[in-house]
């Protein structure tokens, strides 16, 4: 579970986060939707304690980010953007050298690397070198990164960008399968569909703040339109910086 | 006789500086043995100060004429080796360290000659000619017991002037006694065959697995006593005007007659010499039957200090600087201008070369009639005895020689010591055939039963054929190679003759007497006649 | 800890594959003593003189002795271009003024400021020197006088140098490449590392993961460190087998890369490293990209290189004893020449050495926790 309270950070002059509030629970899946410099990266980095916060609290799984931020780190898996690849590492190497990163000894990360490996079907990409990968193959050797370690909390940034749809389904079905193994997934996302499908959660941003909270539905009733991408226009209070 | 003198070959600043007269002196003095015998100086080791017994094998010390930094040291031996216990006495040696050292178990063991001198002072001379061993092993240098800073066995001449002296007159008998006297050794005991056991003990103390030996003239001798004695510890022999083991050296006398019949041939052979000195051999006869009948004494300036002085040429004085000067190839062109002058009744030139044999020897002379008397006297046979009434040289040689050994207690090697050296090491026989000390025929006999030996006769080169020609480039070679086999001496053919003075000026061809600038004419030096054996 | 192995580990696989770049360095390890002994062989045969000399020698005939001399000096006639570059005239009236001793003049045509005769031609002086001593010598005796009267003085000399320290510029250039391999052979490694781990934009994942800076920092530190010392061993080995194949024993002296000294270099070396890697890591992590991050870096490291250079020569000034590198690089030299190792001077660089390594360590290690360094912000 995380929870964001009260979250104030002015980088240079902009406000980036403006009083920013709002918690992601475990078994959901919670998109952060908000155009772009709507502080959706920003707020993400603050979770993991790369940003500090001028104001306000990041707790994961009830632990402050700024207390304690190894503990808090130790929760969460990050699946970042852009990924972040090693080009001369194979994906078992990286996977494995996340894994201990994460906590874990060297035998453990061997074998949840393997155990990934295959939940992810990686196996004929495993042990070649990352260069000259196609998106997909980068898109799922970052995603067994951030899951290896099976942490309870997944953070996900632009997760779908750049994909094509065969990998954006199964980037959506591995979502449903965590959420279904009760972890707690977030994303952000300016992308309307891949909120509108997925999430059970939306946290529309814009400017830093919190505009609405409510899943998909929620926010259709609540601004009267039938679309999401109608009931977000209306709470951003702009097209800006959406994508369809 | 049969000292060394180093040649200076390739360096100058020697040259420029003492080169000339340090060569003529080394040879110095032993000029006529019999006469000179006593007059020998002896010089002190300049380096003894630098020589301080430390906890190490060797400590860091300078040797004379040269800059670099050596190891030196010493090794406490009895002075009897059938005295274990008894009185010890150290034994000097240096190391002239290899540049790149690709054999630390190896060295290369120079023996100085003599008898009497001392290996470390003429370090200058061996550094030079073995520049080329040195590059990969070390050069071993030991003052034989008796020579040098070991236990020296020296003789005072005290204030003898040698200008004035008649050597006729000396009374070798009471003058031996009286240097007896001034030693504090058992002079029985500074014999050859005890001194090896020294070098022996030299290289077991400083770990050389192998030595390679250079024996130059007496050296020679010491060298084949290793050979006989040791062969285990001898890689490669180089004999250099070879003193054969059946030779007694007292039959030197022979040599310089030689010698002046080879110089004679020379001058006649040369257009130059010949027009300029046509009857050379008559004028030397001239002047030496003059000086038999009596001394010439003449009022000259000394050659060294300008002070007037009285010097009085005696038949030993002349003959002895003439021999003493063929030992050089650059004096020995001297030599016919210096004859025919004195023919003339000027003795300028031969005071010249009698002065620079004159001031210091590097023979330690006590030593040297330790050898001498031991090993050499008892060899005179009665035909030797009769031919060198002969020769005035050799007779006054012998006659000196005689008196000084009955006052020199002596013990007499056996027969076997007269054997040749029976070998299969590899061994390099250098001769040269202007030699007046060790002529051709010694190396020859030496090489008798030495089954891996290639002796080689350079038809330019006077005693210490490894200092004046490409011999010490065989060595290296022999060195290098463990082997006698690739080695020919074909460089040694090379005409490195020095032209003849023919007045006080010059060597050249005086340009009113000849129109001739030949002189490179029809040369009568022998064919090389080496002799392999392999 | 553990993270900190695995950090290790990590750089050093990533680092072996990628020979293009990081590489380079280690070759530099094993080229430069190879270049530089190819460099000497090449000098030592062209500043030599070789040991037969051939020379131009016109009129011979008007002094045979002194052209024998020479030829026994290995100087003799030739004709060929080599030969030509020196020549050597006797005058006409050699002969005639030798015979009255007034000078006998010869001459000596050459270009002096030709590095490759210049040895040659003093070898040819000082032939020509020595014979016309010792034909004075030989005059002055034929008039009775010793020729010893003309040296009043003897110059004894006792030179303190040893085989070893004869090699000395030699070796302190070698001792400089060496200190040279520990910059350059982490220094691919220190800037892909970290100006490389951001441009990929793995610098941010890699802070997400719950290890502290301290521990990035160490391990990329320990990395680049080890990459550096690799470099060294690399380079001590070849030195080792490669330059006693130099003969220079033909210019005088030995350059021995002993066990010892080699054991003394590597000890020295590891707080060199250690800065090195801490140097170039901070650098990097200063510039936005790989590429100003080795522009910045070209820059930086001239001051350790310039100490090192400088301590190479015998000119530094003192004071070069007691700072970092260019004290050790000093204390080194001493020890390979066979001198006592200035202990203090090594110890104290040494510290100064190891304190700029911890200083820029926890200059990094806080710079790592600013927002600016890490994003670019």
């Amino acid at each position: 579970m995380i929870t964001v309270a009260n979250l104030t950070k002015k980088i240079g002059d902009v406000q980036a986060l403006d009083n920013l509030s709002f918690s992601a629970e475990n078994g959901q899946i919670t998109g952060l939707l908000g155009p772009n410099g709507a502080g959706k990266t920003t707020c993400l980095r603050t979770l993991f304690g790369l940003l500090k916060p001028d104001s306000g609290t990041a707790t994961v799984d009830n632990i402050d980010v700024a207390v304690d931020p190894i503990g808090a780190k130790k929760q969460l898996g990050l699946f970042p953007d852009p990924f972040g690849l090693y080009e001369r590492l194979t994906p078992r190497e990286y996977i494995s050298f996340f894994a201990e990163l994460s906590g874990m000894t060297r035998k453990q990360a061997k074998e949840a690397t393997a155990n990934v490996i295959a939940q992810l079907k990686l196996e004929d990409i495993s042990d070649r070198r990352c260069k000259g990968f196609s998106q997909g193959q980068r898109m799922k050797t970052a995603l067994a990164q951030a899951i290896v370690h099976q942490p309870s909390n997944i953070i996900l940034d632009e997760p779908t960008r750049g994909l094509d749809v065969m990998s954006t389904r199964l980037l959506r079905d591995i979502l449903l399968q965590l959420k279904a193994q009760g972890h707690c997934v977030l994303f952000s996302s300016h992308v309307m569909q891949e909120v509108a499908a997925l999430c059970d959660r939306v946290i529309v941003m814009a400017n830093g703040k919190v505009v609405a909270i409510g899943s998909p539905d929620e926010l259709c009733q609540q601004t009267g339109k039938d679309s999401l991408e109608d009931a977000f226009i209306e709470l951003i209070g702009t097209d800006e910086g959406i994508a369809a | 006789m049969i000292n060394r003198k180093f040649v200076n070959t390739t360096s100058i600043s020697r040259l420029r500086a003492l080169g000339l007269c340090q060569s003529a002196t080394r040879a110095s003095r032993w000029v006529a043995v019999a006469v000179a015998i006593l007059l020998a100086n002896h010089s002190v080791a300049d380096t003894a100060d630098t020589l301080v017994a430390a906890p190490a094998k060797t400590t860091t010390c300078y040797l004379d004429g040269l800059d670099e930094q050596f190891q030196c040291g010493k090794i406490s031996v009895p002075e009897n080796p059938k005295q274990p216990d008894g009185k010890q006495i150290d034994i000097h040696f240096a190391i002239l360290p290899a540049i790149k050292n690709t054999h630390p178990d190896e060295a290369l063991l120079a023996i100085a000659g003599g008898p009497g001198q001392s290996a470390i002072e003429n370090a200058a001379g061996f550094d030079r000619m073995l520049t080329k061993v040195r590059q990969q092993r070390d050069i071993l240098l030991i003052d034989q017991r008796g020579t040098g800073q070991s236990n020296i066995l020296s003789c005072d001449d005290g204030d003898l002037n040698a200008l004035n002296i008649n050597e006729d007159d000396l009374d070798m008998l009471a003058i031996t006694e009286e240097c007896l006297a001034g030693i504090d050794a058992d002079v029985t005991q500074y014999g050859s065959n005890i001194a090896l056991k020294d070098f022996e003990a030299v290289r077991e103390f400083l770990g050389y697995t192998k030595l390679h030996l250079y024996g130059i003239s007496y050296g020679s001798r010491m060298a084949q006593l290793y050979m006989r004695h040791y062969p285990e510890a001898l890689a490669t022999v180089t004999l250099d005007g070879v003193v054969p083991m059946q030779q007694s050296v007292v039959a030197i006398g022979s040599s310089i007659e030689r010698g002046l019949n080879v110089l004679w041939r020379d001058c006649k052979s040369n257009p130059e010499c010949q027009q300029q000195f046509p009857d050379l051999v008559d004028e030397y006869n001239k002047v030496d039957q003059q000086l038999a009948d009596a001394p010439i004494s003449q009022k000259v300036r000394d050659p060294q200090t300008d002070e007037p002085s009285d010097f009085l040429l005696t038949r030993s004085k002349y003959s002895g600087a003439i021999r003493m000067a063929m030992y050089m190839p650059n004096t020995r062109s001297l030599i016919p201008h210096a004859i025919h002058q004195a023919a003339q009744g000027n003795y300028q030139p031969i005071l010249g070369i009698y002065s620079l044999t004159a001031s210091s020897t590097g023979i330690a002379m006590g030593m040297h009639a330790s050898v001498v008397c031991g090993e050499d006297i008892h060899r005179i046979t009665e035909q030797m005895r009769k031919d060198a009434k002969e020769s005035y040289i050799s007779s006054s040689m012998l006659d000196g020689l005689e008196k000084t050994c009955e006052a020199w207690p002596t013990k007499q090697e056996d027969d076997s010591f007269s054997n040749p050296i029976d070998s299969d090491i590899p061994t390099l026989l250098l001769s040269g055939e202007l030699d007046p000390a060790t002529p051709p025929n010694w190396g020859a006999l030496a090489q008798e039963k030495l089954t891996k030996s290639k002796h080689f006769i350079a038809p330019y080169a006077t005693h210490g054929v490894a200092y004046q020609s490409c011999g010490n480039d065989l060595i290296a070679q022999l060195v290098d190679q463990g082997s006698i086999k690739e080695i020919d001496g074909e460089c040694l053919q090379k005409d490195v003759r020095r032209s003849f003075y023919l007045n006080a000026n010059t060597v050249e061809a005086l340009p009113i007497a000849s129109t001739n600038t030949d002189i490179k004419t029809d040369t009568t030096a022998p064919a090389n006649t080496a002799e392999d054996k392999e | 800890m553990k993270m900190i192995l695995a950090m290790v580990r990590k750089e050093l696989i990533d680092a072996a594959r990628d020979k293009r770049s990081v590489m380079a360095g280690l070759y530099y390890a094993m080229g430069t003593p190879l270049i530089m002994c190819g460099l000497f062989m090449v000098l030592i045969g062209q500043l030599s003189s070789p040991e037969d000399l051939n020379i131009n020698i016109k009129n011979a005939n008007n002094a045979p002795d002194l052209v024998r001399y020479l030829s026994n000096n290995g100087i003799n006639h030739g004709d060929d271009d080599e030969a030509k570059k020196i020549i050597l005239t006797i005058s006409d009236d050699y002969a005639a003024n030798m015979a009255k001793a007034k000078p006998a003049e010869v001459l000596l045509v050459a270009d002096n400021s030709d590095e490759k005769l210049q040895k040659s031609i003093r070898r040819l002086e000082v032939q020509l020197q020595a014979y016309s001593a010792e034909m004075g010598s030989l005059r002055l005796i034929a008039r009775g006088i010793n020729p010893r009267i003309t040296q009043p003085i003897k110059i004894n000399v006792e030179d303190k140098a040893t085989a070893d320290s004869k090699g000395g510029m030699i070796l302190g250039l070698a001792i400089f490449t060496m200190m040279y391999s520990v910059f350059i052979s982490g220094m691919n490694l220190a800037i892909d590392t970290s100006a490389g781990e951001r441009e990929r934009n793995s610098l941010a994942l890699l802070l997400s993961h719950p290890m502290s800076t301290r521990e990035l920092v160490l391990g990329k530190i320990i990395a680049v460190t080890c990459f550096a010392l690799l470099g060294l061993i690399l380079i001590l080995l070849v030195s080792k087998v490669a330059y006693p194949f130099v003969p220079w024993q033909e210019i005088g002296f030995t350059v021995n890369i002993s066990q010892d000294f080699m054991g003394l270099m590597f000890l020295v070396g590891i707080p060199v490293a250690l800065m090195a890697a801490t140097l170039q890591l901070y650098v990097s992590f200063m510039a936005k990209t790989f590429k100003e991050a080795q522009s910045y870096l070209t820059m930086v490291l001239f001051v350790p290189l310039a100490l090192s250079m400088a301590a190479s020569y015998n000119i530094a000034p003192d004071v070069l004893q007691w700072l970092p590198v260019s004290g050790q690089q000093q204390a080194l030299m001493d020890f390979i020449k066979g001198r006592e190792i200035p202990m203090m001077q090594l110890i104290v660089s040494s510290v100064t050495t190891l304190v700029i390594a911890v200083a820029l360590a926890a200059g990094l290690e806080k710079s790592l926790k600013s927002e600016k360094v890490v994003f670019g912000l």
